[in-house]
C-alpha cells in the first residue's frame, strides 16, 4: 500500500521541488500581479487601442519576471542529477512562455481586448526565446538583458522600411507579418535550444 | 572613504560593467540605427544644445538600465550571504554603501560624459556656436543615471531577490515608455487645421527622458533644470537611505524624500509646454549680413547665404514692387508641431532644414529656393511634410519671376515630371495674360499664400474665386 503511493507521489514531488528550485511561485505572482497593474490604468484607452507598445510592455514584463526561472540554485549540483536535461528544460522554456501568453489573454479576455491573439503568441515566443538565449549566454540572474535589450531597440527603431528596420522592430509589426513572425520564431527556436543544450552558464 | 575599497569596487563589481554596458549600448545605439538623429540642423552633433538634448533622450532605455545594474549591485550582499558578517564591523553602514555607490555612480557618470564628448568633439568640428547653456541639460542626465543605479541598488537591498532587478528595470523602462506615450502626454486638437496633437505635461518631465528635437533653438527651460534636480536628489536620498536601513521602519522612512522630491519637483516644474521647452534666446539672437539674416547658432551659414539673399529680394523687388520682401530672415518662431505656420510680407522666413533650402546646391539653387520661401513660403503644418498645391504654385511663382521654369530644388526625385507637368500650363497661361493681370494674379496668390487660406496654386491658375 505504501508502495504504490510513494509511486504515485514522486513525479510530483520533484515538481514541486522543481518548481521551487526555480522560483516559480514568486515570479508567477509577479506576472499576474503586472500584467494587472499596467492594464488596469491603460484600460481606459491610454495608449489608443491600436498602439502594439502596451501588450508588449505587459509581455516583457511577464518574459522578464519567469526569465530568473532559467537557472536553478545549485548548477553544480543539478548537473550531477542522473535525469535528462534538455527535454526538461526545454519544456520549462515552452511552459513559461505558454503562461505569459496565457495570463495576458485571460487579463484580456476579461477587460478590453488589445492585442490580437497572434500578436500575444508571436511576441510572448519570441521574447521567452531570447531570455532563454540570455540565461544560456549569461546566466539566470542576467538573462533579463537580453529580452530588455531588444524591447529598447523596438521602441526607437525608425519606421520598419527595410528588411533590417523590420527585424529590429519585429516586436511592434503588426500580426502576420513574415519579418516578425521569423524572427519571433527563430529566437525561439535557438533560445530554447541553446538553454536546453547548453543549459544556463555558471 | 577608503580609497583602496573604492579601487578594488571599480575593478572587481558590477560597475566597470555598468559603464560600459551604457556606453557601448549608447554608441551602438546612435551609430547603427539611422534614426533623426542624423537629420539636417538638429542632428545630434551639429548644435550643443541638439547634443545634449539626443543624448539626454537616450536615457529612455539608459535610466532602466542604469536601476537595474544598481539593482544586481545592491543585491551581491545578499547572494554572498554575509550580511551578519558585514554589520558586525564597526564601521558605519553609511561608509560601506558609499563604497559601491561611489564606484556605481563613477563609472555611470563617466560613461555619459564619455558619451557627451565623442559627440561633442564632432559639434566642435561642425559648428563655430560654442556655448555653456547645454551643460545643465547634460548634468541632470548624469544625475539621473547615478540617482537611478542609487535607487535601484536601495531597492535591491531592501527586496533581495533574484526577481527585483529584472522587475525594477522593467518598471522604470514601463514609467519612460508611458511617460512618453500616453500619461505624460496631453493631447488636443487644432482647430485650425482639426490635426490632433500631443503636448508633454508636467508629469512627463519626472521621466529623464526629453521631447524629440526639432529645432536647433529650442533648450529645457531653468524652472526644468530645477525641478528635475530635485527630484533626483529625492530619489538618490531615498536610494542611499535603503541602502543604509537596517530596520522595517528605516525602510519606511527612506521613502520620504522620493515622495517629497517629487512633489516639490510637481510644485517647480512648469506645466506649460511652452514653458518647458523654450527658445534659445542667445542662439536665436540675429547675425545680419545688410537684410540678410540668420540665428547665432547658425552664423557660420550667413556667409554662403549673404549673396543669394540679396539677390532674391533684388529679383522679387523688380517683380512685385513695392510689396516685395525687404529681409530675409532664419525663421525663430518655435511652433508647436501639427501647428498653422504664420508667415510675414514683409520678411522672407527660411529654415536651414526647410526641403528647398536643405537640398539647395550653390548659389543659384539657393537663390531660388529663397524665391520660393518669399513667395510661397508653404502652409503644411509644423513638423510635417507634404507634396501638393504649395509646390506646384512654387515652381510657377519662382518661373514667373525667372521668365523661365526651374526645377527647384527639394523636389523628390520621382516628382519633378509631375511638377513639370502640373505647373508649366499654368505657367504659360499666366505669362500670357496681361503684365498687370499677371501681378495681380500673383499678388493674390502670395497673399492666400502667406495666410494660409485656400490652395495659392488654384489662385494662381485662375480656379479659385477671387
Amino acid at each position: 500500500m505504501s508502495r504504490v503511493s510513494v509511486a504515485g507521489v514522486v513525479p510530483v514531488r520533484w515538481l514541486a521541488l522543481y518548481a521551487r528550485s526555480r522560483q516559480v511561485p514568486v515570479s508567477l505572482a509577479s506576472v499576474v500581479i503586472c500584467t494587472v497593474a499596467v492594464w488596469a490604468p491603460a484600460r481606459d484607452g491610454g495608449g489608443g487601442s491600436g498602439d502594439p507598445r502596451l501588450p508588449v510592455l505587459v509581455l516583457a514584463t511577464g518574459v522578464l519576471a519567469v526569465s530568473i526561472g532559467f537557472g536553478g540554485q545549485d548548477l553544480a549540483l543539478d548537473r550531477t542529477a542522473a535525469i535528462r536535461w534538455v527535454p526538461r528544460r526545454a519544456a520549462h522554456v515552452l511552459l513559461a512562455g505558454t503562461v505569459v501568453a496565457a495570463v495576458l489573454l485571460a487579463a484580456q479576455a476579461m477587460g478590453s481586448e488589445r492585442a490580437t491573439i497572434e500578436f500575444v503568441v508571436r511576441d510572448s515566443a519570441g521574447l521567452t526565446g531570447l531570455a532563454a538565449l540570455g540565461a544560456a549566454l549569461a546566466g539566470g540572474q542576467y538573462a533579463w538583458t537580453l529580452p530588455f535589450a531588444w524591447l529598447s531597440l523596438a521602441f526607437s527603431a525608425p519606421p520598419a522600411t527595410s528588411t533590417a528596420t523590420r527585424v529590429a522592430s519585429w516586436l511592434l509589426l503588426p500580426p502576420g507579418t513574415s519579418a516578425g513572425t521569423w524572427t519571433a520564431l527563430f529566437l525561439l527556436v535557438t533560445g530554447t535550444a541553446a538553454y536546453a543544450l547548453a543549459g544556463p552558464r555558471r | 572613504m577608503n580609497f583602496r575599497v573604492l579601487h578594488i569596487e571599480l575593478r572587481r563589481s558590477v560597475a566597470p560593467w555598468a559603464g560600459g554596458v551604457v556606453l557601448a549600448s549608447a554608441l551602438a545605439f546612435l551609430y547603427l540605427v539611422n534614426g533623426s538623429w542624423w537629420n539636417g540642423t538638429t542632428a545630434w552633433t551639429a548644435q550643443w544644445t541638439s547634443l545634449a538634448l539626443w543624448t539626454r533622450s537616450l536615457l529612455f532605455y539608459l535610466w532602466p538600465l542604469a536601476v537595474g545594474f544598481g539593482a544586481l549591485q545592491g543585491l551581491r550582499d545578499h547572494r554572498s550571504k554575509m550580511v551578519e558578517l558585514l554589520t558586525s564591523t564597526p564601521r558605519p553602514a553609511r561608509h560601506r554603501a558609499a563604497v559601491p555607490a561611489g564606484a556605481t555612480a563613477i563609472t555611470l557618470a563617466s560613461a555619459y560624459a564619455f558619451l557627451v564628448l565623442v559627440g561633442g568633439v564632432q559639434v566642435l568640428a561642425n559648428t563655430r556656436y560654442t556655448h555653456l547653456s547645454w551643460l545643465p541639460i547634460s548634468l541632470v542626465g548624469a544625475l539621473f543615471l547615478v540617482a537611478g543605479a542609487v535607487l535601484g541598488m536601495g531597492a535591491g537591498r531592501a527586496l533581495p531577490s533574484v526577481l527585483t532587478p529584472p522587475l525594477l528595470a522593467m518598471g522604470a523602462f514601463a514609467f519612460t515608455a508611458l511617460m512618453h506615450l500616453s500619461l505624460g502626454r496631453t493631447a488636443t486638437i487644432d482647430p485650425a487645421t482639426g490635426l490632433t496633437t500631443t503636448a508633454p505635461n508636467r508629469l512627463s518631465l519626472l521621466s529623464p527622458e526629453v521631447d524629440e528635437v526639432h529645432s536647433t533653438l529650442v533648450t529645457l527651460s531653468a524652472s526644468v533644470h530645477i525641478g528635475q534636480t530635485i527630484w533626483v536628489l529625492g530619489t538618490a536620498t531615498t536610494g542611499f537611505a535603503l541602502l543604509v536601513a537596517a530596520t522595517r521602519r528605516a525602510r519606511l522612512l527612506a521613502l520620504a524624500p522620493v515622495l517629497a522630491g517629487a512633489v516639490l519637483a510637481l510644485l517647480v516644474l512648469p506645466s506649460d509646454p511652452r514653458r518647458m521647452y523654450v527658445v534659445d534666446e542667445a542662439a536665436a539672437k540675429p547675425v545680419c549680413d545688410g537684410p540678410v539674416c540668420v540665428t547665432t547658432a547658425h552664423e557660420d551659414r550667413l556667409a554662403d547665404l549673404a549673396g543669394p539673399g540679396r539677390k532674391a529680394l533684388r529679383l522679387l523687388h523688380g517683380a512685385l514692387g513695392d510689396r516685395a520682401p525687404v529681409s530675409v530672415r532664419e525663421n525663430t518662431a518655435v511652433q508647436p508641431e501639427g501647428s498653422t505656420p504664420r508667415w510675414s510680407r514683409t520678411t522672407v522666413l527660411f529654415g536651414f532644414d526647410d526641403d528647398i533650402v536643405a537640398d539647395a546646391r550653390g548659389e543659384e539653387q539657393l537663390t531660388w529656393a529663397l524665391l520660393a520661401k518669399g513667395l510661397v513660403p508653404g502652409c503644411a503644418p509644423v513638423g510635417w511634410s507634404g507634396f501638393g498645391g504649395d509646390e506646384y504654385a512654387q515652381a510657377v511663382a519662382v518661373g514667373w519671376v525667372l521668365g523661365e521654369l526651374k526645377p527647384l530644388p527639394g523636389t523628390p526625385a520621382g516628382a519633378s515630371g509631375e511638377v513639370d507637368a502640373k505647373a508649366r500650363p499654368v505657367w504659360k497661361e499666366l505669362k500670357a495674360l496681361p503684365p498687370a493681370e499677371q501681378l495681380a494674379r500673383i499678388n493674390a496668390m502670395r497673399a492666400a499664400a502667406l495666410s494660409c487660406k485656400g490652395d495659392p496654386f488654384d489662385v494662381l491658375s485662375g480656379k479659385a474665386a477671387r
